[in-house]
């Protein structure tokens, strides 16, 4: 039995392989679609890549031997089967300009850990927080805590990241001076490339907090976490205020539903009947929005990430389209998608385990 | 209601307790982060896992802005790499530090250049960072791998910069190593400029072992550079956009006088700044106006500065656009745009008004020439002359960002648009995000008149006059009576953005590149200069100074700001 018979047989009970698989064959052409999209901007958008890769004083001769090498001078439907074929074998070649000589791959790698770290943290302070404030604001109806909270809320969907960012940062580091403008982790503190685990030398995961841990680096954790704060609070907010509203507005459905009144009528305790009763079904519709929030985080890495100079994918594509470094672009676009829609496929599976009818 | 009570409570605490743990841990840490005090000693603290054993164990801090991942000096024209290789390799020639482009011994003692070869007299028993001994062979490999697609180690057409044919490869005919230090180089022909071309980034000598070691993963040399420099490249720590060089106990020249070199990126430029005057760095570049003002004002900071070997231009197309073919229009232009407000009020006073290609400091500058004055009457009155007094509209394009010899940009073509519509012409402009694109189109000569400005490559004249101004194109393929050809002419130098082929400019330009006479070539040069103010392809805007902030733990005068080459990271030494 191979791993993915395991992991099958493992979810078999709640959900049936033929609904997953069916939404796996589905990425295709979502991705597809995405690739198409990406290869054909790329292709209208001005930018000549000679350039970007002999600099400004290359000769027009120099030029047009770097088109030639490139394929750029292969008929465009030569070039879009050749990058589609590389696309699916999620090979984009060498990066321009950012990473000069180094695969897409390679900065992939690089750079992925370090969104998804933030994104996870942005997650988790959105469900530790969200989840509690929309039972209390809904439980306490029209109480000041539900207008405290619905208000807190509202202002964290609409204050803007490219605002509030700048603004902690005014705040916290350049008047104060209580976290650190930019960066992941004190300058001087530098980490080996692999760790220890029963004598074995293991590779480090990139998510900076992560590895400090593996290393047992104390000094370095805390260091990593100070860095951190900020960035995940931002990224948090909007995150808590979304699901805050979505738990507060279900849960308000719930609880005026008739087998809560019943519960409660056969003399089951109030906290009881919310938590067993209201909870699980009111969280139907937030996990829906904790999914697609989690790609909304990706979303928002980009802005965090340029705010506060945190070299992950959000500021590596803001960089390459910058300086038209394409085959980056293309591989961060594209990753993020497939991470987009994974997370997607992920809601969904939750869902149809949350409420067997879905699959139907 | 009081169940819901108790519920509210227990989500409090959960979310309280969350809170608190995340703030602790924070606080925690605060005592030990970048906030503030000055580290410049303490290199040996936290986690370094070794300091190098070099002159001491301190640790000098550089911020940058942008941080390269590829440290290859053949794979790159960018000056945010140089920053990096200029610390790990060496060239034959150097610029000397602190000084505007003289040029002084490296890993060559003594050189000559006589007709058409160079001889260079090799230093003795310089060792690479990977242990092999530096010889002439590792010079020939240098320039193999850079310039000759026959060599077994060639870096590849779509993998080397453009510098490889513009600095050594159009030149260099042969080059005989069969001497351990003795280095013969065969010119194509008589080129002035060639032994300044060696003190350029690109000119650095790499290890012939490493160069083999490599085989077909030549580009992997970006992540491993191994020179002879003053620093080792230790750590390149792409995720936190880092990179740690270690002390070269063996190096030949002097210093280097601390432990280790951190290069950090700091995108935003008022962080930088802050980050120097709070001392968690000791030197940024790069500054705005609000940054040298803060840092001035710091108490913890010093900013150093000096005349820069750049150029900001204005240059009026006249392959494309009809009126900037009379040279009348062009004066006129030269007499309305107000360079002195441009520079006194957008550049706030850090760069000074240009009076000619060349800036000052450099061979052939001429100081008789004093910038355009101002004076839109005459301005007005030569448009009339011209035929033109109900004026005309034209395009100019701009980028968006600043760069170094145009800090502002569009506050700078705006400057231009008002003054110009005082003397009746409208001007459209065309502003482009990106700085690619924008060299797309204006090499191509897409564009009525665009802002373009230049840093030098090795503090040459010919590094402006000709790589700027001149066509490139035959003699014999400028029309008699015309002074300007298209962007279309077999072999157009696209770096000439104004299309301008004066053949009096050209037949100079061309001499003084062959006379090595420094005497002769400062007068040719400086009749060049002439001649390019008369004619105005340009509207001469500015020289920019180059600025460093340099945090109080640098010993005074151990780190000089040099306008070309550097930064010279050997000497400074910390408190």
């Amino acid at each position: 039995m191979n791993w993915t018979q395991f992991l099958f047989r493992l979810v078999e009970p709640v959900v049936p392989p033929r609904f997953v698989i069916k939404r796996l064959l589905l990425l295709i052409p979502v991705l597809f679609g995405v690739a198409s999209v990406v290869f054909a901007i790329l292709h209208l958008a001005p930018g000549d890549p000679a350039i970007i890769i002999a600099g400004q004083r290359a000769s027009a001769e120099q030029l047009e031997q770097i088109r030639v090498e490139l394929g750029l001078r292969r008929p465009l439907w030569e070039q879009y089967l050749g990058f589609l074929w590389d696309a699916a074998r999620f090979d984009f070649g060498q990066s321009y300009s950012i990473s000069r000589g180094n695969s897409v791959r390679s900065v992939i790698s690089d750079r992925l850990p370090i969104t998804l770290e933030l994104a996870i943290y942005g997650q988790a302070a959105g469900i530790l927080l969200g989840l509690p404030l929309g039972i209390i604001s809904a439980v306490k109806q029209d109480s000041l805590t539900d207008h405290v909270t619905r208000i807190g809320a509202l202002t964290g969907i609409s204050v803007p990241i490219f605002w509030s960012g700048p603004l902690l940062i005014l705040l916290f580091s350049t008047y104060l001076d209580v976290f650190p403008t930019s960066g992941r982790i004190k300058s001087t503190l530098f980490l080996p490339d692999t760790w220890t685990l029963f004598g074995r030398e293991l590779p480090l995961t990139g998510m900076i907090t992560l590895d400090t841990i593996l290393l047992g680096n104390t000094e370095a954790f805390l260091s990593a976490a100070h860095h951190l704060f900020l960035p995940a609070v931002v990224i948090g907010v909007y995150s808590t205020a979304l699901i805050s509203r979505m738990m507060r507005s279900s849960m308000l459905e719930v609880i005026r539903q008739d087998y809560i009144r019943t519960a409660r009528a056969k003399g089951q305790g109030a906290k009881i009947t919310l938590m067993k009763h209201g909870f699980r079904n009111a969280l139907i519709p937030v996990v829906t929005v904790i999914g697609i929030q989690f790609g909304t985080l990706l979303g928002g890495a980009v802005l965090t990430e340029t705010v506060f100079g945190i070299n992950g994918m959000g500021l590596t594509i803001v960089t390459a389209i910058g300086v038209s470094d394409y085959p980056v672009v293309q591989g961060t676009v594209l990753t993020f998608a497939l991470l987009f829609t994974l997370v997607n496929l992920f809601v969904d599976v939750t869902y149809s385990y949350l409420d067997p009818r879905i699959q139907q | 209601m009081s169940s819901g009570d108790s519920i509210d409570r227990r989500s409090f605490l959960t979310a309280a307790g969350s809170a608190a743990a995340a703030a602790t841990l924070a606080g925690c840490s605060g005592d030990g982060g970048d906030g503030g005090g000055t580290e410049g000693g303490d290199g040996g603290d936290g986690t370094s896992s070794d300091g190098g054993d070099g002159g001491s164990d301190q640790t000098l801090v550089y911020a940058r802005g942008d941080h390269p991942e590829n440290y290859d000096p053949q794979q790159s024209t960018s000056g945010e790499v140089a920053k990096v290789t200029n610390q790990v390799f060496d060239t034959l020639i150097q610029f000397a530090a602190g000084s505007g482009g003289q040029l002084e011994d490296a890993l060559a003692t003594d050189y000559t250049l006589e007709g058409t070869t160079a001889t260079l007299t090799l230093r003795e028993g310089v060792m690479f960072h990977n242990g092999e001994e530096f010889t002439a062979s590792d010079f020939k490999a240098t320039w193999q791998r850079f310039t000759q697609s026959d060599y077994e180690y060639y870096l590849g057409d779509d993998t080397r910069s453009g510098y490889g044919p513009f600095t050594l490869g159009d030149w260099i005919e042969s080059v005989d190593a069969s001497q351990d230090y003795e280095l013969t180089i065969e010119l194509t022909q008589q080129f002035a400029p060639f032994l300044r071309n060696l003190a350029m980034f690109a000119s650095a000598v790499l290890s012939k072992a490493q160069i083999e070691s490599l085989g077909d993963s030549q580009a992997d040399l970006g992540s491993e550079p191994a020179g002879t420099g003053a620093f080792q490249f230790d750590t390149l720590d792409n995720p936190n956009e880092r990179i740690r060089l270690t002390a070269n106990n063996d190096y030949w020249g002097d210093g280097p006088n601390v432990g280790t070199v951190i290069f950090k990126t700091i995108t935003e430029n008022s962080t930088r700044v802050q980050d120097v005057i709070n001392g968690a760095s000791h030197i940024t570049d790069n500054l705005d106006s609000s940054g040298f003002q803060r840092a001035e004002e710091s108490g913890t900071a010093t900013l150093l500065r000096k005349d820069g070997i750049n150029h900001g231009y204005m240059a009026m197309n006249m392959a494309r656009f009809e009126p900037f073919r009379d040279r009348q229009v062009r004066q006129a232009i030269a007499h309305a745009v107000n360079t002195e407000a441009i520079v006194n009020q957008i550049y706030q006073g850090f760069a000074t008004q240009a009076s000619q290609p060349l800036p000052p400091d450099v061979l052939g500058h001429n100081d008789d020439l004093d910038p355009y004055p101002t004076d839109k009457e005459q301005a007005q009155s030569m448009l009339e002359e011209a035929g033109y007094g109900d004026g005309f509209e034209f395009e100019l394009a701009t980028f968006s960002n600043p760069r170094g010899y145009n800090p502002s940009p569009v506050n700078t073509a705006n400057q231009v648009k008002s003054d110009l519509e005082e003397i009746g012409l409208t001007v459209n402009i065309n502003q482009f995000s990106n700085f690619g694109p924008y060299l797309d189109y204006t090499s191509a000569g897409k564009h009525d008149a665009c802002f373009l400005g230049w840093y030098t490559d090795n503090a040459d004249p010919d590094n402006f006059l000709y790589v700027l101004l001149d066509p490139q194109v035959e003699m014999d393929a400028v029309p008699d009576g015309q002074d300007w050809v298209s962007f279309d002419s077999d072999g157009y130098n696209t770096l000439n953005v104004s299309g301008w082929a004066n053949t009096d400019y050209m037949e100079l330009v061309r001499e003084a590149q062959r006379t090595y006479a420094e005497g002769d070539r400062e007068t040719m040069y400086e009749e060049a200069s002439q001649l390019a103010y008369d004619e105005s392809p340009w509207v001469f805007l500015d020289y920019a100074e180059t600025l460093r902030a340099v945090n109080e733990t640098v010993v005074e005068d151990s780190y000089t700001v040099s306008s070309v080459g550097g930064p010279y990271l050997n000497t400074v030494e910390l408190q």
